[in-house]
């Protein structure tokens, strides 16, 4: 933070270093980072609100305290007893909160395992093979890339039901003849719902994560695939052990977008899972008729819970979000 | 030289996975809702799914849009919204570009880092953050500074009072997603002004042009192509997304109806109210996929995409 607020002052007083001088210099500089700090204010507090809300005993989002408030810490205590308000007694068990972080976990790390399996031996053929139909599959990413998944939701709900009672009937028979034990079938179900739900929103980061690998292998030099076929190695060899090490931040910056993605969904989660996750919590707590009972500090501790690892991929991956966040698109 | 596996094999074992998905998710899906929109499947009771009843579904929903006050006020709804937050987030984004621009990179890292924040929130959390900015009591952001400036008297309930709508409703939308959508534009006109040799800006600023000139006479003139495509694409994108307009409205931030869009219409048709019509939402969905594939030729287009593709290199 120091040296931000000592090059803001440098940047005031024009005393950049020429090579790397900014174009806006003195009062302009001044002018332009008043515009954009007020510009950030409303967005900038408001986060900081949530995480003061979540240590009080009631709503701060205000600057201006005109009413008691109580600085606590059991707004997180209250929250993983599952106690969600001080009139109701207990709502969830501890055990229950815990879940819903796991739901949660399991669903973002689900869509970044497919993500990931999908879109990097597709980026890589995309790269590296000139086959036929590479264009009009290229042309056919973009496009489904600019195309909002979320739109077709009634069809894929459709094959979600429409999948299901046979693959059901089918366990059910074989429960019936006793193959299997009817708390199996019962965590079949679950499993379904979780399989669907990460494969489906895992399906809305691809055409986007193509690209993005595309992008990642075109910088890899083709000698090093080259020489490993020529020493014989097959083409699943040569990209196995020459290329991937070599795109190994692509991966991980891939790993980190799709993880982010996977954990911020609510409206895949709230139709494909009964399960809850921290998404669900939170949207189940506000919506319609649990309101009138809601205590809101309690969500506020809920949703900087929810919101911590986001930031902290935030601040670690800096520069890639801001590349990938472009869909990989350059100029 | 001679390969152990033939090129299609090896092109098949790379591309399957996401082949596989990209049929399951996007082709299937495409031609399912179509099929679905003349079908009277309502409640997921899927042997309805083939019982078809040709175009009513189509004709009830125009006749919906010319009579249901609701409906009517959904579609009005989807145009203000798409106009409003369309012009929020291309020159929001195009404004962002040019100030971060002009600073320091390690100042201007920072805001665009902050301005890329609320893409990356967790939608849950972002539409809470709001619900309490605009919460009606002393409480709440907006209530607590108007009440402090002697604005208003007493808090209000900025969404839902009905002598408000439709524009305060309106206006929380458009805010709220503009914060989102802004940033796509900002990354990609940055990046184009990222592109210009910094000598010439520096050699402009030598021969005495002002920051304004620079701005005016070389950044925006840099960017128009890229001016279209953004427009483009958010266009797109505001039509058919609805996530964040889904918890404002489902929280009862803003006003039912005057938060719906076309969009966020066709999902609470099918999934969130007692009565879930799907055939319905399916034929209100395929005008989403109409736009969408028209839309997205037309972004192809202007990508100049035939262009970018290059012949790989590592073909054997």
């Amino acid at each position: 933070m120091a040296s931000i607020a000592s090059r803001i002052l440098r940047a005031l007083r024009g005393e950049s270093d020429r090579a790397d001088q900014p174009l806006a210099r003195g009062r302009i500089a001044a002018i332009i980072l008043a515009v954009l700090i007020l510009a950030s204010l409303p967005v900038v507090s408001s986060y900081i609100f949530l995480v003061v809300t979540s240590f009080a005993n009631t709503i701060v989002f205000t600057p201006f305290i005109e009413f008691a408030v109580n600085w606590t810490v059991d707004n997180y205590v209250k929250f993983f007893q599952g106690k969600l308000s001080p009139a109701a007694g207990q709502v969830y068990s501890t055990t229950d909160i815990v879940m819903f972080i796991v739901n949660t976990l399991i669903v973002a790390l689900g869509v970044t395992l497919v993500v990931l399996i999908t879109s990097v031996p597709a980026g890589y053929a995309i790269s590296r093979i000139g086959f036929r139909g590479r264009g009009a599959l290229m042309k056919l990413l973009i496009l489904l890339h600019a195309f909002p998944g979320v739109a077709l939701i009634i069809a894929v709900y459709f094959i979600y039901i429409y999948m299901r009672s046979p693959l059901f009937q089918a366990f059910e028979y074989m429960a019936s003849k006793g193959l299997l034990t009817d708390e199996v079938l019962a965590s079949f179900d679950i499993a379904y719902s979780f399989f669907f739900v990460i494969v489906a929103r895992a399906s809305l980061e691809i055409p986007m994560s193509i690209w993005l690998m595309k992008g990642f292998f075109d910088k890899v030099p083709w000698e090093f695939e080259w020489a490993a076929i020529v020493d014989g190695a097959s083409r699943f060899t040569a990209f196995r052990k020459a290329v991937l090490p070599l795109v190994k931040p692509g991966i991980a910056a891939l790993a980190i977008f799709a993880f982010l993605a996977g954990w911020e969904d609510l409206i895949y989660v709230f139709v494909f899972l009964p399960q809850m996750t921290l998404a669900t919590f939170i949207h189940n707590q506000l919506s319609g008729g649990s309101l009138e009972t809601t205590y809101l500090p309690i969500v506020a501790a809920a949703a900087t819970l929810y919101l911590l690892p986001t930031i902290l991929f935030f601040v670690i991956t800096q520069r890639l979000l801001l590349e990938a966040a472009s869909g990989g698109f350059k100029g | 030289m001679k390969l152990r596996y033939s090129k299609k094999t090896t092109t098949l074992f790379f591309l399957a996975p996401a082949l596989l998905l990209v049929f399951f998710f996007y082709l299937l899906p495409v031609v399912l809702t179509i099929w679905i929109s003349f079908t009277n499947l309502y409640n997921w009771r899927i042997d309805l799914a083939f019982q078809f009843i040709g175009l009513e579904n189509y004709r009830n929903l125009i006749h919906f849009i010319m009579n249901d006050p609701d409906v009517s006020k959904v579609a009005k709804t989807t145009i203000a919204f798409t106009a409003m937050t369309l012009v929020v987030n291309v020159l929001g984004g195009l404004i962002l570009a040019i100030l971060t621009f002009l600073l320091e990179e390690k100042i201007s890292l920072t805001f665009r880092l902050l301005w890329l924040l609320p893409r990356m929130t967790p939608i849950a959390v972002f539409g809470l953050l709001w619900y309490y900015f605009f919460y009606g009591s002393e409480h709440g952001t907006f209530n607590s500074i108007l009440l402090k400036l002697g604005l208003i008297e007493e808090p209000i309930s900025w969404g839902t009072e009905p002598s408000l709508q439709p524009w305060a409703s309106w206006l929380i939308i458009v805010y709220v997603n503009g914060l989102v959508g802004v940033s796509f534009g900002m990354i990609i006109f940055y990046s184009v002004f990222k592109s210009i040799p910094r000598e010439l800006l520096i050699a402009a600023q030598v021969d005495g042009a002002s920051t304004l000139h620079i701005v005016r006479h070389i950044l925006i003139p840099m960017a128009r192509w890229h001016l279209v495509f953004v427009t483009v694409w958010q266009l797109l994108s505001l039509l058919t997304t609805y996530p964040h307009l889904f918890v404002l409205v489902e929280w009862g931030v803003v006003d039912k109806d005057y938060g719906t869009t076309w969009a966020l219409y066709v999902f609470l048709t099918a999934f969130s109210r007692t009565v879930n019509y799907q055939a319905l939402a399916a034929a209100a969905a395929v005008f989403l996929v109409i736009i969408g594939i028209i839309l997205g030729l037309v972004i192809l287009r202007i990508m100049r995409f035939e262009e970018m593709i290059q012949p790989v290199r590592g073909d054997l």
